[in-house]
């Protein structure tokens, strides 16, 4: 019981981080109707981003953090604002301009950083805390902190906020959300920040539980993509969901199968997508007209 | 305080295909105009030209001293124009009365824009007790009032309206025509595009007839109420 509960933590701290991934990915699909391929790209820089401004330039973790977030998020303006002229023109090759930009910020990425990678050692006590003969990572317990705490936000941005409720509209109707005087380029460019500022989320926040290294963002865009699909694609709540159950799955199997965990944990995603291929919560169909 | 709304040699095209020829009109303050002709005659292409959501070629649009030919159609609103789109098109995910404060996008939320939101609820109750709902649950007779009602919250000088009377059962069809009387005698400027020719003549003081992409006839609406021609075509009689 004791193992199995110490798993499943586990399994939702890196599940959390999936559904960072996800929440990215969902959120730049209700809008735009785009999967956005660099999406793991961008989750590598911002690990890379965070880890530099923690490691060398010895900023404190969360700043560090704070910094990847900004810079990530101008590389998602700057995606949107080169593809933009796509829109509404040519979506397959606005798809594979995501797929290009995956490719250069990993070119990028080899360029400054080296094709090597670097762990990145905690910023919180390793030693785990005892909880009721629990022992738990205290990081795990910060990163799902940090992920609750994000979540949170984007919620409240979405519901409660005039730019949020005209982001949903863009996502929901093009036209008439222009005809009320919304800028839908503008907003698209909005989402866009956000998906990429919480891939750096993801990417600073993982950086101490996994290797930090060119090639990781191949790993975390298809575990994320994985949980954004399982929930529902498009849905806010079931990249959550689908986040956190691939999260818990992965840490099962890696526990129970080891060297054949990646394929265990597909396995189970693909069989339930079989079963439901909407998703958790998928239902709605994004409206591009 | 109204302006007049002047439109000149508007023309649309798709691809190789011409939806609307040099449409010209003009709104004079206050007034009325609609727009009559069959389905695909070109005037749903027309309202969204003016209201810049398709590509277009316009010689001019003018409303009242302001020069409208260049201003892109997420700023139409901001120049005083609302626009009712043809199949209501409200946001079917959120809630009535999100839906009805994103038509105040421009304004603040709060204040005057306030009072707007209580005078939509009055001329459209059913909204008021629908107000958390979904706007995708409502009916197609509320989606119309909704979408009306969204154009409203902007508070504006002209109001463009696109087939409000589409798939409605004729009560509803002549409550939405009392409503837009109403407006309409509040000062309120409209332009109304419709297929229903009986409605459109009822709502408004002097109509276009379209044909083929291109405006065919012009007169009072109660003269084109009596055309023979008019009368045999549009008006079944």
């Amino acid at each position: 019981m004791q193992v199995f509960l110490q798993t499943f933590i586990g399994g939702m701290s890196l599940g959390a981080i999936y559904a960072l991934v996800a929440m990215g990915f969902s959120l730049v699909y209700r809008t735009m109707g785009l999967v956005n391929f660099a999406h793991g790209s961008v989750v590598m820089i911002g690990a890379y981003i965070a880890s530099t401004f923690y490691l060398s330039v010895k900023l404190p973790f969360a700043l560090a953090m704070a910094v990847a977030i900004g810079v990530t998020g101008l590389i998602g303006i700057i995606i949107e604002r080169v593809l933009r002229p796509l829109e509404n023109k040519d979506f397959d090759l606005m798809l594979i301009g995501t797929i290009g930009f995956g490719i250069v910020l990993e070119a990028l990425a080899i360029i400054i950083w080296g094709a090597t990678g670097r762990a990145v050692p905690s910023p919180v006590p390793a030693a785990p805390i005892d909880l009721g003969g629990l022992r738990i990572r205290t990081y795990d317990l910060v990163v799902l902190a940090i992920a609750a705490a994000a979540t949170a936000l984007l919620v409240y941005f979405l519901q409660r906020t005039k730019r949020g409720a005209a982001m949903q509209a863009v996502a929901m109707d093009h036209q008439a959300a222009t005809a009320v005087g919304i800028h839908v380029g503008r907003s698209n460019a909005m989402a866009f920040m956000i998906g990429a500022g919480l891939a750096a989320l993801a990417g600073g926040l993982v950086g101490p539980l996994l290797y930090v290294s060119p090639a990781m963002g191949g790993l975390l865009g298809i575990k994320g993509f994985a949980g954004a699909i399982l929930g529902g694609f498009g849905s806010i709540p079931g990249a959550i969901l689908g986040g956190l159950g691939i999260g818990v799955i992965d840490s099962f199997a890696a526990g129970q199968f080891q060297g054949y965990s990646e394929l265990v944990t597909f396995l189970i995603f693909t069989v339930i997508i079989m079963i439901r291929p909407t998703g958790i919560f998928g239902e709605r169909t994004v409206n591009r007209a | 305080m109204t302006d007049a709304l002047e439109v000149d040699g508007l023309s649309v095209r798709y691809g190789g295909v011409t939806a609307a020829r040099d449409v010209s009109f003009t709104i004079q303050p206050g007034q009325s105009l609609g727009i009559i002709g069959a389905n695909g005659a070109g005037k749903t292409s027309t309202l969204k030209a003016l209201m810049g959501l398709v590509p277009r070629t316009v010689r001019s649009v003018r409303f009242g001293d302001q020069d409208l030919t260049r201003v892109p159609g997420r700023d139409m609103v901001r120049h005083g124009i609302g626009y009712v789109p043809e199949g209501r098109h409200v946001f079917p995910g959120l809630p009535v009365e999100k839906n009805l404060l994103l038509g105040a996008y421009t304004r603040r939320w709060k204040g005057a824009t306030l009072d707007t939101l209580d005078e939509v609820y009055e001329l459209f109750p059913i909204l008021r007790e629908m107000r958390g709902r979904l706007a995708g649950a409502l009916s197609g007779g509320q989606q119309q009032m909704l979408a009306i009602g969204r154009a409203l919250m902007s508070a504006p000088r002209l109001m463009l309206l696109d087939e409000p009377s589409m798939g409605l059962s004729p009560k509803l069809v002549s409550d939405i025509v009392g409503v837009l009387k109403k407006l309409n005698e509040r000062g309120l400027s409209m332009l109304l595009v419709e297929q229903n020719a009986q409605l459109t003549f009822e709502v408004t003081t002097e109509c276009l007839v379209m044909e083929n992409g291109a405006v065919a006839m012009t007169g009072t609406s109660e003269s084109l109420r009596q055309n023979p021609q008019v009368r045999k075509i549009y008006l079944g009689l």
